[in-house]
């Protein structure tokens, strides 16, 4: 009996093991990041964040001065700002038309949808890059280059097929009898997708809502391309960049900064984070 | 909840375009720097403003090559970038994206006031394309004065006189050099300068413009001979602090902390200028010029005499309008030249320049040291086309400094270039 019991145990000690080992290796780098944020710039030019650990409790040894001096730095809060612009409109706007595109493809029955819903799945081989000139070249023409709303429909865009493809596995996962049964009650169309599919599906959409975010909150590239680097419209990734000079001057700043450009994201993050567990079963699993 | 969602929106959108409309008298900028570089540049565009009243919009990235490219392709390039060389002037030429400067600028008084040899790195096809605004003169060998004096130690002029300096410091339990090479995506750049120099000074200039040029193959003997030197030093432990693995593994960045232990774990260090911004940065204590000072890479073969290496920031004008002239013509002169050298030790190209303005006494020597030079040469990896001058010319080096055989890394290199030019 006690050797069943240990072999009921035994693979549940083994993916602890696994788990723990995996959480270890994945975070610490972050720890060293961490740490090395708390250092000052002559120590990290000398020994590794590593030989902290010897002797953690000798405060003296850390310095706020990283922290300070990026906080300092002229037009963080306008980038604040921007990086909240950028993010709230390239999240908002292709949640909501995801939503709508993907309730229309799992539960409007016509004829080629099997065939639009290939088509936009397909789209997430596209490779960014690939677009960025064609896409430059048309929005020069419409002159939306520069301006937050072309970066919001830039990130719509690209955002789009994923979204689409996560919400369609939910929304077929909610059953068909649920909706008919509506219908026949008399609803329509629009009112099922506000009234059932939406209340129904805010795990799916919180981590949705997640994915996104961090996605465009985190993106330089995507930003440089279509906005331009200058202040008045720069957003916090473009603006920590530049704290480093030409040849990797002063890159302690940047440990400093890249937590002070997490705060934001792990505020999402954990308000969001008990539907996001059940979000991505929710997909998955019929219940 | 749906109500709220939707004034928010509409707010931003309010917003978004209201900063999105653009004003008049604007001149945009792409470059690459940041931190200081980038204060001391916000100084030289607040003059200009306070000049003319036009603002300048700067937009910094470190990706600035790809950025420009597609910016280019799209057909809306900055009125003016800093770009990274004259290799990369040379494509933009060719793309009919620059404005030739003989228009814009005052020849005249250009021709008077900046050397030959700046006017001749911003010319190609009989237009000047690129202002150089800058310069950073490479060839120089960091050393610490008192550890030199302490032991007995001298300054070599020749390379006969280095490599018996460095024997002496191995007798001595000294290890020669510190050397560096990761720096990111950009790893292997500090090799290729060393190589530069070498290369220079084996070869000549002549035969240096040849290589840059690709009239002559990678794996031509006298390219092999300038890798050989290099890798004399690199691959052997005694020469360098940590051998091979920690010269590839260390930042360039770091490297010359290894002067500055307790006991020193190194003693010489060849880098560029700019080097000092990270002696300071790690070492706050450190007195530049009196704890550490430089002498010039020695000569190789007297008959190239002591060529010097360079690099520096040419900025080129992608858009024709009155404001960008306007911007070109106060980066040429020395007003704006003193605002830039005194706050980053750079060197100026502009001759009007007041010496009073360099920031130290080092700086006014290695000025000095620039003008006394026989022959300049700017930076052959950054003259080169991208692929072979940032590309396998930096891997090539770490290829070799690694342990491959050098036959086949040069063959690597020329395969490319073979495809580049």
């Amino acid at each position: 009996m006690n050797g069943q019991r240990l072999k009921r145990k035994l693979p549940q000690v083994v993916i602890n093991l696994v788990v723990l080992i995996a959480v270890l290796l994945w975070f610490l780098p972050t720890l060293g990041l961490l740490i090395t944020s708390f250092r000052p710039a002559s120590d990290v030019a000398y020994t590794g964040w590593w030989t902290v650990l010897t002797s953690p409790l000798k405060f003296t040894q850390y310095t706020i001065e990283n922290y300070q001096a990026v906080l300092s730095t002229g037009g963080m809060l306008t980038a604040f700002r921007n990086s909240f612009l950028i993010t709230i409109g390239g999240t908002v706007i292709p949640v909501f038309l995801a939503s709508l595109a993907a309730f229309g493809l799992s539960k409007l029955h016509f004829g080629a949808r099997g065939f639009f819903y290939g088509l936009i799945v397909l789209m997430l081989v596209v490779p960014s890059q690939m677009t960025f000139i064609p896409v430059l070249k048309l929005y020069n023409m419409l002159s939306l280059s520069g301006t937050f709303v072309g970066l919001w429909l830039v990130h719509t865009g690209y955002g789009l097929p994923f979204s689409i493809f996560m919400l369609h596995t939910f929304f077929q996962s909610l059953p068909d009898e649920l909706f008919e049964a509506a219908h026949i009650d008399g609803a329509s169309v629009w009112t099922t997708f506000v009234r059932l599919a939406i209340p129904l599906s805010v795990p799916a959409l919180a981590s949705l809502v997640i994915f996104q975010f961090l996605a465009v909150w985190n993106d330089l590239l995507v930003a440089l391309i279509y906005l331009g680097g200058h202040q008045s419209v720069a957003p916090l990734t473009m603006r920590l960049s530049s704290l480093v000079g030409s040849f990797g001057q002063d890159w302690h700043l940047l440990t400093a900064a890249a937590f002070i450009s997490m705060v934001v994201p792990l505020i999402v993050f954990f308000s969001l984070q008990k539907y996001f567990v059940r979000g991505l079963m929710g997909g998955a699993v019929k219940g | 909840m749906k109500r709220s969602l939707f004034v928010v929106f509409s707010v931003l959108l309010v917003l978004a375009l209201s900063l999105g409309a653009s004003a008049q008298g604007v001149v945009t900028m792409m470059g690459v720097w940041g931190g200081q570089e980038l204060e001391a540049f916000q100084e030289v565009m607040e003059a200009f403003t306070a000049k003319t009243g036009i603002t300048v919009q700067f937009e910094g990235t470190r990706d600035l090559p790809t950025l420009l490219q597609t910016r280019i392709a799209a057909g809306n390039p900055p009125d003016v970038a800093a770009i990274p060389g004259p290799g990369a002037m040379k494509e933009y030429v060719e793309q009919g994206a620059l404005v030739d400067l003989n228009g814009v600028l005052d020849v005249d008084t250009l021709t008077n006031d900046v050397n030959d040899a700046w006017i001749e790195l911003g010319t190609y096809k009989d237009g000047l394309y690129a202002l150089m605004f800058s310069a950073d003169i490479k060839s120089l060998v960091w050393y610490r004065p008192d550890e030199f004096a302490a032991k007995g130690y001298a300054i070599p002029t020749t390379w006969d006189e280095m490599e018996a300096l460095m024997e002496q410091m191995v007798a001595n339990g000294d290890t020669p050099w510190a050397i560096g090479l990761e720096s990111g995506a950009a790893s292997g750049w500090p090799a290729t300068d060393w190589i530069e120099d070498i290369m220079l000074r084996t070869a000549g200039p002549d035969v240096y413009d040849q290589w840059v040029n690709h009239e002559i193959p990678w794996t031509d003997p006298r390219v092999q001979e300038a890798f050989e030197i290099f890798g004399k030093i690199t691959t052997n432990s005694d020469y360098v602090y940590g051998g091979p693995i920690t010269v590839l593994a260390t930042n360039f960045g770091d490297s010359v902390a290894e002067l500055f232990t307790d006991p020193p774990r190194a003693m010489m260090h060849r880098q560029a200028s700019f080097i000092t911004s990270f002696i300071r940065d790690a070492n706050p204590d450190v007195e530049i010029g009196k704890d550490v000072s430089f002498f010039g890479f020695p000569m190789i073969n007297p008959e190239h005499g002591n060529p010097m290496l360079g690099a520096g920031s040419m900025i080129a004008q992608f858009n024709d309008n009155p404001e960008a002239a306007a911007f070109m013509n106060f980066l040429a002169g020395p007003e704006a030249q003193e605002i830039w050298v005194n706050r980053l030790g750079k060197l100026g190209t502009n001759n009007k320049i007041n010496p009073e303005v360099y920031p130290d006494d080092l700086t006014r020597e290695m000025a000095e040291l620039l003008n006394q030079a026989d022959v300049f040469r700017f930076d052959g990896s950054d003259s080169m086309p991208a692929a072979v001058g940032s590309g396998a010319f930096w891997e090539g080096t770490l290829m070799y400094v690694g342990g491959e055989d050098l036959a086949g890394v040069l063959e690597f290199i020329e395969n490319v270039a073979v495809d580049s030019y």
